[in-house]
């Protein structure tokens, strides 16, 4: 069977257009690797006088110290997130409660609202409480991934086979001792899933640290980049290091949990 | 304590239980499901969180968008209650009218139509290419995604600024894209990040069409196009309307690579809803009138989630 010439232009078609389109990604970036690692960075594209002077400014005193508070601001926000979407996604998945569904519906909703719109109230609110320090904003952080963490959880917890569960009932087991013992340990893959979901929509925010954080010494990573970005004389190879070492903790975490996060986005059934 | 597991029956999903309880076909009888008191200890973190944190502070901008609070001054701590003062001075305020038309072309022009056909585009190309290609494909994709949107601001504040990549490649050192065409490249930066996890969406329903469909097809001596445009398209519209809402919600919240890259600008170009409510609260001081515009997205969001849900529906 010889293939009708088709398939042959097709795949020319195919293959061009999925280089084009790479391209069109993989620039950007090369650029941002090059000029990193270049002497007389700027915003030209060329080859590099090779240095890694950029890489030892990125992680110098303040520097350093701006990434330290994402990692704080980013493992609070996490811990919280994650323990407490746990909890609840058990509870929507394995028990009876009174407006389960309007409660689904409600955090699925919040799951899409854009967070800006939280920040004037809890900048008035934080006013008033004086809590204008990491550990807050880092529990507000965890509290901004929280909807999506359950729903991508209960989606977890739903594929779990209850006989176990029902297993431990019959041994008379407690609530607390079937989530802890039969649960925890199933969800392993989930959890850590949405443990990253929640670190890595904390490290990505830039807007509720830059309201909520006034003082330096607390800033993340994003605001000193920012930093950096409105100064009048960016060192450009400096800033193309600070936001790689910045970006590659996230796409390391991220890429070691693809597979998941394609099971997470199915948002309660939508993707099939 | 009596936990009130559901025997054997799996939990519909949300939205498929207007027909009332479920009934199981074996084991007791629930007429009336038990409702276990632990849930509600399981549940009170995330609830404590969420009322505190998310639910309640919306509620809480509801009422600030109807006072006079600033951000310093005489107001920041005497505030009162405006009435409409606030609303009358939105619908006199033609930044807001502006504001409102480029959050439409954003989420429309670069949410709904740019991101979902890039990664249309791509997860179609990627099918009849080469394995290399493919990878590398799915690789700069994903990895424009899972980039902090704080670092895709620089990239593409350098990519389309003066003497930058694009103005390089076109032999331009003068042409600063950036600012004659804000909304332009604002749209094509947030594409870029978006479109990975819209590959990922159609990569995934791409695959779950059935292969005996083509195979027909290429009996009967259908073109690869004929392919395209019969099956793969038709069979994958539920997902592109899934798909486009998805990234127009996602659009709708990007506030940060707007605000890097122009902070607004120029004029009011690229000054989408989000930019615009930080700018009147954090930089002109005027937080209620900066709540009110909060609440008018929370509006806007309201819509579009509903739709999301809605289409989201009628696909089961």
């Amino acid at each position: 069977m010889n293939k009708p010439r088709s398939f042959t232009v097709g795949k020319l078609i195919s293959n061009t257009t999925v280089l084009v389109i790479t391209l069109f990604f993989a620039i950007p970036m090369l650029w941002l690797v090059l000029a990193s690692i270049d002497q007389t960075a700027s915003f030209q594209f060329k080859m590099p006088v090779p240095t890694v002077n950029h890489y030892i400014t990125a992680v110098e005193a303040e520097n350093l110290s701006a990434l330290a508070n994402s990692l704080a601001l980013s493992g609070i926000a996490m811990v919280v997130g994650t323990t407490a979407a746990f909890m609840a996604a058990y509870v929507f998945s394995r028990h009876h409660v009174p407006f389960k569904n309007p409660l689904m519906l409600t955090i699925l909703f919040l799951s899409g609202i854009p967070i800006s719109i939280l920040i004037v109230p809890t900048y008035k609110m934080f006013a008033i409480l004086g809590w204008f320090s990491l550990v807050p904003t880092g529990v507000l952080l965890g509290v901004t991934g929280l909807p999506f963490q359950i729903y991508q959880l209960k989606n977890f917890i739903d594929a779990i086979p209850s006989e176990l569960e029902e297993a431990a009932f019959m041994e008379r087991a407690s609530s607390f001792q079937i989530l802890r013992l039969v649960i925890f340990p199933l969800t392993k893959p989930g959890l850590a899933s949405a443990a990253i979901f929640g670190f890595v929509n904390a490290w990505g925010n830039f807007l509720i640290p830059i309201v909520l954080l006034s003082d330096v010494d607390q800033q993340p990573a994003p605001v000193r980049l920012y930093g950096f970005m409105g100064s009048t004389s960016i060192n450009y190879g400096a800033v193309a290091a600070y936001s790689i070492v910045y970006s590659v903790p996230v796409l390391v975490l991220f890429l070691s949990m693809s597979r998941q996060f394609k099971a997470g986005f199915s948002l309660g059934g939508a993707v099939k | 304590m009596s936990s009130s597991l559901s025997f054997g029956v799996p939990i519909a999903k949300v939205g498929a239980q207007e027909g009332g309880a479920v009934s199981p076909p074996d084991g007791p009888r629930l007429d009336k499901p038990r409702v276990d008191p632990v849930s509600f200890v399981f549940l009170s973190p995330a609830a404590i969180l969420l009322g505190g944190l998310f639910i309640g502070p919306v509620l809480y901008a509801i009422y600030l968008g109807f006072t006079n609070l600033q951000l310093i001054g005489l107001h920041a701590i005497h505030y009162q209650f405006t009435g409409l003062a606030n609303v009358i001075d939105l619908v006199d305020d033609p930044t807001f009218y502006q504001s409102i038309w480029s959050t439409l072309v954003f989420v429309v022009g670069s949410g709904a139509v740019g991101a979902t056909l890039l990664g249309l585009i791509l997860a179609i190309a990627m099918q009849g290419s080469a394995a290399p290609a493919r990878w590398v494909g799915n690789t700069f994709a994903i990895l424009a995604w899972t980039l902090p949107p704080s670092t895709i601001a620089f990239v593409w504040l350098a990519t389309t600024t003066q003497s930058g990549i694009i103005a390089m490649l076109v032999g331009m050192p003068n042409l600063d894209l950036l600012y004659q065409h804000a909304m332009l490249f604002v749209s094509l930066a947030n594409a870029w990040s978006f479109a990975g996890l819209s590959l990922i969406m159609f990569s995934a329903a791409l695959r779950s069409i059935p292969e005996d469909l083509y195979e027909a097809a290429r009996l009967e001596g259908a073109s690869s196009a004929q392919c395209l445009m019969q099956i793969t398209i038709p069979m994958l519209k539920p997902t592109i309307v899934t798909v486009a809402l998805l990234m127009m919600l996602q659009t709708f919240g990007n506030f940060t690579i707007v605000y890097l890259m122009t902070g607004g600008g120029p004029g009011n170009d690229s000054n989408i809803l989000p930019v615009y409510a930080y700018l009147q609260g954090f930089k002109f001081h005027k937080l209620g009138y900066s709540a009110l515009l909060g609440n008018v997205m929370v509006l806007l969001s309201a819509i579009l989630g509903w739709l999301f849900l809605y289409f989201g529906r009628t696909r089961r």
